[in-house]
Protein backbone atom coordinates (compact mmCIF):
# COMPACT_ATOMS: atom_id res chain seq x y z
CA UNK A 1 0.00 0.00 0.00
CA UNK A 2 1.70 3.57 -0.81
CA UNK A 3 0.99 5.65 1.60
CA UNK A 4 1.36 9.66 1.31
CA UNK A 5 1.98 11.75 4.83
CA UNK A 6 1.83 15.02 5.14
CA UNK A 7 2.12 16.32 8.53
CA UNK A 8 0.97 20.24 9.03
CA UNK A 9 1.24 21.47 12.25
CA UNK A 10 0.12 24.93 11.60
CA UNK A 11 -2.09 26.86 9.24
CA UNK A 12 1.03 27.82 7.31
CA UNK A 13 1.38 24.39 6.83
CA UNK A 14 -1.72 23.84 5.61
CA UNK A 15 -1.39 26.76 3.03
CA UNK A 16 2.16 25.61 1.81
CA UNK A 17 0.83 22.14 1.58
CA UNK A 18 -2.16 22.87 -0.16
CA UNK A 19 -0.47 24.96 -3.12
CA UNK A 20 1.58 22.44 -3.51
CA UNK A 21 -1.51 19.90 -4.71
CA UNK A 22 -3.07 19.39 -8.29
CA UNK A 23 -5.73 21.93 -8.98
CA UNK A 24 -8.44 18.98 -9.55
CA UNK A 25 -7.40 16.90 -6.54
CA UNK A 26 -10.46 16.77 -3.90
CA UNK A 27 -10.05 18.25 -0.37
CA UNK A 28 -9.18 15.57 1.69
CA UNK A 29 -12.09 14.14 4.43
CA UNK A 30 -11.66 15.49 8.05
CA UNK A 31 -11.33 13.78 11.46
CA UNK A 32 -11.42 16.12 13.82
CA UNK A 33 -9.96 14.57 17.11
CA UNK A 34 -12.03 15.93 20.04
CA UNK A 35 -12.92 15.10 23.73
CA UNK A 36 -10.37 11.94 23.24
CA UNK A 37 -12.30 10.52 20.17
CA UNK A 38 -12.36 10.24 16.42
CA UNK A 39 -15.02 12.13 14.78
CA UNK A 40 -16.24 10.67 12.56
CA UNK A 41 -15.52 7.27 13.38
CA UNK A 42 -15.73 6.14 10.57
CA UNK A 43 -14.69 7.45 6.75
CA UNK A 44 -15.48 6.08 3.74
CA UNK A 45 -12.99 7.24 0.88
CA UNK A 46 -12.44 5.98 -2.63
CA UNK A 47 -9.00 4.73 -3.32
CA UNK A 48 -6.43 7.50 -3.82
CA UNK A 49 -8.39 9.80 -1.94
CA UNK A 50 -6.97 11.53 1.21
CA UNK A 51 -7.63 11.84 4.87
CA UNK A 52 -6.54 14.57 7.52
CA UNK A 53 -6.98 14.41 11.12
CA UNK A 54 -6.93 17.67 13.04
CA UNK A 55 -6.51 17.00 16.84
CA UNK A 56 -8.53 19.94 19.03
CA UNK A 57 -7.83 18.42 22.53
CA UNK A 58 -4.98 19.75 24.51
CA UNK A 59 -3.27 16.47 24.96
CA UNK A 60 -1.54 14.87 21.86
CA UNK A 61 -2.83 11.88 20.34
CA UNK A 62 -1.92 10.16 16.84
CA UNK A 63 -4.10 8.22 14.08
CA UNK A 64 -2.38 4.56 14.37
CA UNK A 65 -3.44 1.70 11.94
CA UNK A 66 -3.77 -1.34 14.09
CA UNK A 67 -0.70 -3.51 12.50
CA UNK A 68 1.19 -0.20 12.32
CA UNK A 69 0.98 0.13 9.00
CA UNK A 70 0.52 3.92 9.07
CA UNK A 71 0.96 6.65 11.81
CA UNK A 72 0.23 10.26 11.82
CA UNK A 73 2.82 10.73 14.46
CA UNK A 74 2.30 12.76 17.26
CA UNK A 75 -0.46 15.30 16.64
CA UNK A 76 -0.16 18.32 19.02
CA UNK A 77 -3.02 20.13 19.79
CA UNK A 78 -4.52 22.41 16.89
CA UNK A 79 -2.05 20.37 14.92
CA UNK A 80 -3.12 18.02 11.74
CA UNK A 81 -1.90 15.24 9.24
CA UNK A 82 -2.61 14.18 6.18
CA UNK A 83 -2.63 10.42 4.73
CA UNK A 84 -3.23 9.17 0.85
CA UNK A 85 -4.87 5.61 0.79
CA UNK A 86 -4.37 3.89 -2.67
CA UNK A 87 -5.27 0.36 -1.82
CA UNK A 88 -8.75 -0.69 -0.97
CA UNK A 89 -9.43 -1.94 2.48
CA UNK A 90 -10.95 -1.61 5.42
CA UNK A 91 -7.65 0.22 8.15
CA UNK A 92 -9.42 0.06 11.88
CA UNK A 93 -7.05 2.60 13.24
CA UNK A 94 -6.24 4.19 17.10
CA UNK A 95 -4.75 6.66 19.21
CA UNK A 96 -1.02 5.29 20.51
CA UNK A 97 -1.51 7.21 23.84
CA UNK A 98 -4.45 6.41 24.95
CA UNK A 99 -5.80 3.39 23.16
CA UNK A 100 -9.47 3.15 24.12
CA UNK A 101 -9.94 5.78 21.18
CA UNK A 102 -10.71 3.86 18.05
CA UNK A 103 -12.11 4.39 14.75
CA UNK A 104 -11.92 3.13 10.95
CA UNK A 105 -11.21 4.47 7.51
CA UNK A 106 -13.21 2.22 5.04
CA UNK A 107 -11.41 2.61 0.92
CA UNK A 108 -13.04 1.58 -2.24
CA UNK A 109 -12.27 0.72 -5.70
CA UNK B 1 -17.02 28.68 48.43
CA UNK B 2 -15.02 26.27 50.57
CA UNK B 3 -12.45 23.57 49.61
CA UNK B 4 -13.58 20.79 52.83
CA UNK B 5 -14.36 18.32 49.59
CA UNK B 6 -10.53 18.00 49.52
CA UNK B 7 -10.52 16.18 52.77
CA UNK B 8 -10.78 12.85 51.23
CA UNK B 9 -8.47 9.52 51.82
CA UNK B 10 -9.30 7.61 48.80
CA UNK B 11 -7.34 5.11 48.85
CA UNK B 12 -5.96 3.99 52.53
CA UNK B 13 -2.72 5.54 52.44
CA UNK B 14 -2.51 6.38 48.91
CA UNK B 15 -4.12 10.17 48.63
CA UNK B 16 -4.66 12.48 51.55
CA UNK B 17 -5.85 16.26 50.71
CA UNK B 18 -6.43 17.97 53.29
CA UNK B 19 -9.44 20.11 54.38
CA UNK B 20 -9.31 23.62 53.81
CA UNK B 21 -12.38 25.89 55.22
CA UNK B 22 -10.54 28.97 54.96
CA UNK B 23 -11.45 31.59 52.38
CA UNK B 24 -12.80 31.14 48.95
CA UNK B 25 -9.70 30.26 46.50
CA UNK B 26 -9.35 33.11 43.60
CA UNK B 27 -8.78 32.67 40.02
CA UNK B 28 -5.11 32.58 40.06
CA UNK B 29 -5.16 30.74 43.06
CA UNK B 30 -6.52 28.03 41.11
CA UNK B 31 -4.56 28.40 38.26
CA UNK B 32 -1.77 27.49 40.65
CA UNK B 33 -3.05 24.72 42.63
CA UNK B 34 -4.00 23.41 38.95
CA UNK B 35 -0.57 23.69 37.35
CA UNK B 36 0.42 22.26 41.05
CA UNK B 37 -1.40 19.25 41.00
CA UNK B 38 -0.12 18.12 37.30
CA UNK B 39 4.02 18.76 37.89
CA UNK B 40 3.07 16.52 40.77
CA UNK B 41 1.92 14.15 38.39
CA UNK B 42 4.65 14.31 35.94
CA UNK B 43 7.12 13.59 39.44
CA UNK B 44 5.12 11.44 40.30
CA UNK B 45 5.53 9.41 36.52
CA UNK B 46 9.33 9.79 36.10
CA UNK B 47 9.37 8.37 39.15
CA UNK B 48 7.68 5.01 37.88
CA UNK B 49 9.66 5.70 34.67
CA UNK B 50 12.70 4.89 36.76
CA UNK B 51 11.60 2.21 39.09
CA UNK B 52 8.63 0.16 37.12
CA UNK B 53 9.86 -2.22 34.67
CA UNK B 54 6.09 -3.30 33.68
CA UNK B 55 5.38 -2.17 30.17
CA UNK B 56 1.69 -1.47 30.93
CA UNK B 57 2.56 1.05 34.10
CA UNK B 58 5.62 2.59 31.89
CA UNK B 59 3.37 3.59 28.82
CA UNK B 60 0.78 4.87 31.21
CA UNK B 61 3.65 7.13 32.88
CA UNK B 62 4.74 8.18 29.43
CA UNK B 63 0.94 9.18 28.73
CA UNK B 64 1.31 11.16 32.06
CA UNK B 65 4.23 13.22 31.17
CA UNK B 66 2.94 13.59 27.78
CA UNK B 67 -0.70 14.92 28.91
CA UNK B 68 -0.05 16.77 31.93
CA UNK B 69 3.03 18.77 30.05
CA UNK B 70 0.83 19.59 27.09
CA UNK B 71 -1.85 21.02 29.97
CA UNK B 72 0.49 22.98 31.48
CA UNK B 73 1.78 24.31 28.52
CA UNK B 74 -1.51 25.87 27.67
CA UNK B 75 -1.81 27.02 31.30
CA UNK B 76 1.27 28.89 30.88
CA UNK B 77 0.40 30.38 27.42
CA UNK B 78 -2.61 31.60 29.31
CA UNK B 79 -0.99 33.29 31.91
CA UNK B 80 1.64 34.72 29.81
CA UNK B 81 -1.31 35.76 27.36
CA UNK B 82 -3.59 37.25 30.31
CA UNK B 83 -0.35 38.79 32.21
CA UNK B 84 -1.44 37.71 35.43
CA UNK B 85 0.85 35.81 37.80
CA UNK B 86 -0.62 32.41 39.50
CA UNK B 87 -0.52 32.68 43.38
CA UNK B 88 0.57 30.10 45.56
CA UNK B 89 -1.60 29.29 48.13
CA UNK B 90 -2.66 26.91 51.50
CA UNK B 91 -3.85 24.29 49.33
CA UNK B 92 -0.98 24.10 46.88
CA UNK B 93 1.53 23.58 49.49
CA UNK B 94 -0.30 20.82 50.84
CA UNK B 95 -0.41 18.83 47.53
CA UNK B 96 3.35 19.36 47.41
CA UNK B 97 4.18 18.20 51.03
CA UNK B 98 1.27 15.01 50.50
CA UNK B 99 3.16 14.41 47.23
CA UNK B 100 6.83 14.21 48.83
CA UNK B 101 5.68 12.15 51.13
CA UNK B 102 3.58 9.57 48.81
CA UNK B 103 6.96 9.70 46.66
CA UNK B 104 9.48 8.89 49.73
CA UNK B 105 7.22 5.63 50.41
CA UNK B 106 6.73 4.67 46.85
CA UNK B 107 11.12 4.93 46.69
CA UNK B 108 11.10 2.53 48.91
CA UNK B 109 9.25 -0.27 47.06
CA UNK B 110 10.14 -2.27 43.80
CA UNK B 111 8.85 -4.74 41.27
CA UNK B 112 4.64 -5.30 41.42
CA UNK B 113 4.58 -3.56 45.28
CA UNK B 114 5.94 0.06 43.26
CA UNK B 115 3.64 -0.91 40.24
CA UNK B 116 0.24 -1.73 42.51
CA UNK B 117 1.65 1.06 44.66
CA UNK B 118 1.86 3.72 42.04
CA UNK B 119 -1.48 2.68 40.43
CA UNK B 120 -3.28 2.85 43.12
CA UNK B 121 -2.11 6.42 43.84
CA UNK B 122 -2.58 7.82 40.23
CA UNK B 123 -6.37 6.38 40.68
CA UNK B 124 -7.03 7.81 43.83
CA UNK B 125 -4.88 10.98 42.97
CA UNK B 126 -7.19 11.50 39.68
CA UNK B 127 -10.50 10.84 41.53
CA UNK B 128 -9.60 13.58 44.12
CA UNK B 129 -8.07 16.13 41.43
CA UNK B 130 -10.77 15.26 39.09
CA UNK B 131 -13.68 15.61 41.94
CA UNK B 132 -12.27 19.13 43.28
CA UNK B 133 -11.52 20.44 38.87
CA UNK B 134 -15.19 19.84 38.01
CA UNK B 135 -17.03 20.42 41.65
CA UNK B 136 -14.61 23.37 42.93
CA UNK B 137 -12.57 24.99 40.60
CA UNK B 138 -14.63 25.34 37.51
CA UNK B 139 -17.70 26.19 38.84
CA UNK B 140 -15.52 29.11 41.27
CA UNK B 141 -13.55 30.42 38.17
CA UNK B 142 -14.15 33.75 36.46
CA UNK B 143 -11.85 34.18 33.57
CA UNK B 144 -13.66 32.33 30.98
CA UNK B 145 -10.60 31.37 29.34
CA UNK B 146 -9.40 29.51 32.25
CA UNK B 147 -12.52 28.30 33.01
CA UNK B 148 -12.24 26.41 29.21
CA UNK B 149 -8.72 25.37 29.98
CA UNK B 150 -10.04 23.59 33.01
CA UNK B 151 -13.26 22.33 31.04
CA UNK B 152 -10.72 20.83 28.55
CA UNK B 153 -8.29 19.57 31.20
CA UNK B 154 -10.74 17.56 33.07
CA UNK B 155 -11.74 15.61 30.14
CA UNK B 156 -8.18 14.95 29.40
CA UNK B 157 -8.21 14.11 33.34
CA UNK B 158 -10.77 11.96 33.32
CA UNK B 159 -9.40 9.55 30.81
CA UNK B 160 -6.56 9.24 32.66
CA UNK B 161 -9.04 8.08 36.06
CA UNK B 162 -10.40 5.48 33.76
CA UNK B 163 -6.86 4.25 32.45
CA UNK B 164 -5.90 4.34 35.94
CA UNK B 165 -8.47 2.12 37.18
CA UNK B 166 -7.98 -0.24 34.19
CA UNK B 167 -4.54 -0.15 34.92
CA UNK B 168 -5.32 -0.90 38.98
CA UNK B 169 -7.79 -4.05 37.67
CA UNK B 170 -5.00 -5.34 35.42
CA UNK B 171 -2.53 -5.26 37.97
CA UNK B 172 -4.01 -7.68 40.37
CA UNK B 173 -3.04 -6.25 43.31
CA UNK B 174 -5.88 -7.62 45.59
Amino acid sequence: MRLTRRRLIAAGGLTAAAAALPAAAAPPVRVRIRKFAFDPKTVSIKAGERVEWVNEDIAPHTATEDNHLWDTGELERNGSATLTFDTPGTYAYFCAFHPKMKAQVIVTA
Amino acid sequence: MTFRLLSAAVLAGAVVLPAHAAEPMNDLEIAHTAYTAGQLDIRYAHLALAVSENADVRSFAETMIRDHSAVNSAAVDLITELNVTPQDNDLSRALVKGAADKRAELMGLSGNAFDCAYAQNELGYHQVVNKTVEDSFIPAVTVAPLKELLTDALATFKVHEGHAEQMVSNLQCG
